[in-house]
């Protein structure tokens, strides 16, 4: 399981270095150095897309894999879910998911060990009796524990119609 | 004698800090961590500031990285939060800016903290913000200082 997922992320890694060379947005605020070689902002929008992919396949070993132990979430709408809760959730049988994607990924702070990032999340989905139909923006937060990055949390709002 | 004043400056210096340091502790006996509880008042601190339109405190306290995102989904960056604040035409006007039932989930040299505050007041226009929110904020630790780094809102009352 582990090395399918590290092909995964290494595949996903080239799709998104490409995307990324193309000018997708990434416009780091503010930016510091990870370990040699390491380009922080590459890796987390990354695993911005592992994150929504793996949510969206219902693949909850990767959403696992990837949460840190103490992850939190507030959805639109104010619930708030720790990682188990929110595995659940992808599990549940009665929910649907739609679509699933982040885009307008903006990298806003690196450090070593901690890094966080606004996207717009486009979602169709109904989970937990609730429908979420629509373009979300979302702050996503990246920590850095036994060597690999991890999902901290993320906080997501609706955008309103203008 | 020079000694005897060197000792007492050095007790009136140190004093203080033991005061600071004597809240942590007793939170510690609690059940929380002194990070957390400095956490927690780091949340009151920060929602006080921008009640009082304190826009050199939340200068020094806002990470350049600061992004606020409010309930509409609108996005600003701290230079145009701080704008607004400083602004006596374009600020909001807050009567009750209060957090509650804070949490912390703290990973090292970041924290997302999460709270439930309540809003009375209107904005510039006089539209009503009056209501509860649940609210997701992220502070980094920078250079040893705890800085507000993003905020996430919705309303949820």
């Amino acid at each position: 399981m582990r090395c399918i997922q590290i092909a995964f992320f290494g595949a996903m890694v080239a799709v998104a270095s490409l995307s990324i060379a193309l000018g997708q947005a990434n416009q780091p605020v503010k930016r510091a150095p990870g370990a040699a070689g390491e380009n922080i902002a590459e890796t987390v929008s990354v695993l911005d897309h592992v994150w929504l992919d793996a949510a969206h396949n219902r693949d909850t070993g990767t959403m696992a894999w990837l949460f840190a132990d103490k992850f939190v979430e507030v959805h639109p709408g104010g619930e708030m879910v720790n990682k188990q809760q929110q595995i659940d959730q992808i599990k549940d049988p009665s929910g649907e998911l739609m679509e699933l994607h982040p885009d307008e990924i903006q990298v806003r702070y690196t450090s070593p060990d901690v890094a966080f990032l606004t996207d717009t999340t486009t979602i169709r989905a109904r989970s937990g009796g609730k429908n979420y139909n629509g373009r979300f923006r979302v702050i996503r937060v990246f920590v850095k524990q036994g060597g690999r990055w991890r999902a901290a949390g993320a906080g997501i709002v609706p955008i309103a119609n203008p | 004698m020079r000694r005897t004043g060197l000792a007492a400056l050095v007790c009136l210096a140190l004093a203080p800090l033991a005061f600071g340091q004597a809240p942590s502790k007793s939170v510690a006996a609690k059940g929380g961590t002194s990070a957390e509880e400095e956490l927690k008042q780091i949340d009151h601190k920060w929602l006080d500031a921008e009640k009082r339109y304190d826009v050199a405190y939340c200068e020094k306290f806002f990470s350049d990285s600061y992004v606020l995102v409010l309930a509409d989904g609108q996005m600003l960056t701290k230079k145009q939060w701080l704008g607004i604040l400083g602004s006596a035409a374009d600020r909001p006007t807050l009567e009750v800016l209060n957090p509650d039932d804070i949490q912390v989930h703290l990973f090292g040299n970041v924290a997302i903290l999460t709270d439930h505050t309540t809003i009375k007041g209107h904005d510039s226009k006089g539209n009503s913000m009056d209501g509860q929110y649940r609210v997701f904020r992220v502070v980094t630790k920078e250079n040893g200082s705890w800085r507000a780094a993003g905020v996430v809102m919705n309303k949820i009352g």
